[in-house]
């Protein structure tokens, strides 16, 4: 007959673990003292709202696929651009005197350098987006 | 395929975003036209009523513009159902137009009827509407002490209803400092104070704690206005100063009408929630005779599965699931507390001690409700 000495086994939980417990306990009552109804509602009201926008964005094929193009360095590069010439047209707005009106300041207009790099731009869009559409009524989309 | 969906609440309007959802590719592909048909506009949050009653929401909190919460791919009209033809698998709207389907979900809810009760619509108060929650309201603000007698019609929606009564009474008096004033008697008209065992065995120790008298076995009969005297129809006579009453209610009058089931409750399968005889109708929702709580979420899990089943036939040419009888509902039990039930066929509710986390997980769902009818939750 063998006697068998038992080690008594390690407590399934330390000192600290304990502490731990105390302290997430601590917090969820903090919580609990520093919410009300009223925030609990409006918490509530913007996750369902956010969810469901989340949810149309997500199933939006227009919305996927632009984000996929702005992925694309050059198409960030663009709205970089497009964003310094809104800041930038805003600035030259507020100080240009008023549009005198007439076909003279038409031509004027026109005959800017600047004026036509744009309308050129604006042109290249145009087609491209005309093609994509004529493209996808010709498939019945 | 066509499908119909007769009925924009809560069971009708999951079922049809639900299936808008799993039917997308072949609704793009013209195979499969989702149709539905409702009696309003607007989509009222239900559960939100008793809030009104009690001063802690507003009526305009509890609507939204049905066709916002629908599935764009969903053809919505506003032309309530007239007339159901089962035979030719057609029903007649308001309007007169006719429309044929080939799966027809019938999801039109129940109504509450006080006026079949003499005197209960003059002599007491409910919540089950927007007007009738707002004056209930007006008179409880009114109320300065007394008697306060609260019974319950059968059968009704949300089974849950009375004791949260109770629970909010008890809670408002208090917070006007009259609760001493009020004497509060709840009266049911079964031999214990909830149908659900579980929930009577934990609401009647809650009631002794709260002062809140009771008497069971108490069916309502009549209500004498004039002299304030509830009757009932075991010959006992109540006195009260203010009367609340859960009203009797029963299904949608076409469906009466029209001979699909007694009381307006459609006989239905309580596995495949297919109307019995008809392997092409189904039935959710409060619309049903099953034996379960006429709620939002026995609603809202009916209308799971049903969806499933549904876009499982049309895909694979069978259903995939049985409805289990599952129910959840949330019970607000006073001083911020809550706690739940949640049973099905099998399994009683097993009540947990009410606490603020639950108080706070309902007022989660109120706001939620909405993710909830556009099928995402």
């Amino acid at each position: 007959m063998t006697t068998q000495t038992e080690t008594p086994s390690a407590p399934p939980f330390s000192e600290n673990d304990l502490q731990r417990l105390v302290e997430l306990a601590q917090l969820v009552t903090s919580a609990q003292d520093a919410l009300s109804d009223d925030m609990v509602n409006r918490l509530s009201s913007a996750l369902s709202e956010g969810i469901t926008l989340l949810d149309r964005l997500t199933r939006n094929e227009g919305f996927t696929h632009l984000l996929r193009e702005l992925d694309r360095v050059e198409n960030q590069r663009f709205l970089v651009c497009m964003s310094n010439a809104f800041t930038e047209a805003t600035r030259e707005l507020a100080t240009a005197p008023p549009a005198a009106g007439g076909i003279g300041g038409l031509i004027k207009l026109m005959s800017d350098p600047g004026t036509q790099e744009g309308l050129r731009l604006l042109a290249f869009v145009g087609a491209r987006m005309s093609n994509s559409l004529r493209e996808v009524h010709r498939r019945g989309l | 395929m066509r499908i119909l969906v007769v009925g924009g609440g809560t069971a009708g309007t999951i079922v049809a975003n639900n299936l808008a959802r799993r039917l997308a590719a072949e609704t793009r592909a013209g195979k499969v036209r989702l149709t539905m048909l409702s009696a309003s506009d607007r989509h009222m949050y239900q559960p939100g009523l008793l809030y009104v009653a009690f001063g802690q929401m507003t009526p305009d909190q509890l609507y939204r513009d049905q066709a916002s919460l629908l599935e764009p791919s969903i053809d919505f009209h506003v032309d309530p159902v007239k007339q159901f033809m089962l035979d030719k698998n057609q029903v007649r709207t308001e309007s007169g137009k006719v429309h044929e389907y080939d799966i027809l979900v019938i999801a039109t809810g129940s109504r509450m009827v006080p006026e079949e009760t003499p005197g209960m619509n003059e002599g007491a108060e409910f919540f089950y509407t927007e007007a009738s929650a707002v004056k209930m309201f007006k008179r409880l603000r009114e109320f300065q002490g007394g008697r306060v007698a609260v019974a319950v019609g059968v059968p009704h929606k949300c089974p849950i209803a009375p004791i949260e009564v109770m629970f909010a009474l008890d809670d408002y008096f208090k917070a006007r400092g009259i609760r001493d004033k009020v004497q509060l008697k709840y009266y049911y008209p079964i031999g214990r104070i909830h149908t659900i065992e579980n929930v009577a065995t934990w609401a009647k120790p809650e009631f002794d704690r709260l002062g809140i008298e009771y008497e069971t076995l108490f069916n309502i009969k009549e209500v004498d206005a004039k002299n304030k005297i509830l009757k009932s129809e075991e010959d006992i006579d109540v006195e009260y100063d203010l009367l609340i009453v859960i009203p009797q209610h029963r299904g949608m009058e076409v469906v009466e009408r029209d001979n699909l089931g007694e009381g307006g409750w459609i006989p239905t399968d309580r596995y495949s929630l297919a109307m019995k005889g008809h392997d092409n109708v189904y039935v959710v929702g409060d619309t049903t005779n099953l034996p379960v709580s006429k709620t939002g979420s026995a609603a809202h899990f009916q209308a799971e599965t049903l969806s499933e089943n549904i876009a499982s036939i049309i895909k694979i040419g069978a259903p995939v699931k049985d409805y289990d009888g599952k129910v959840y509902c949330f019970i607000e039990a006073g001083h911020e507390r809550a706690t739940y039930a949640m049973f099905n066929y099998l399994n009683p509710p097993d009540l947990k001690p009410p606490s603020k986390p639950m108080h706070w997980f309902k007022l989660s769902y109120n706001q939620m409700y909405w993710t909830s009818v556009r099928g995402l939750l």
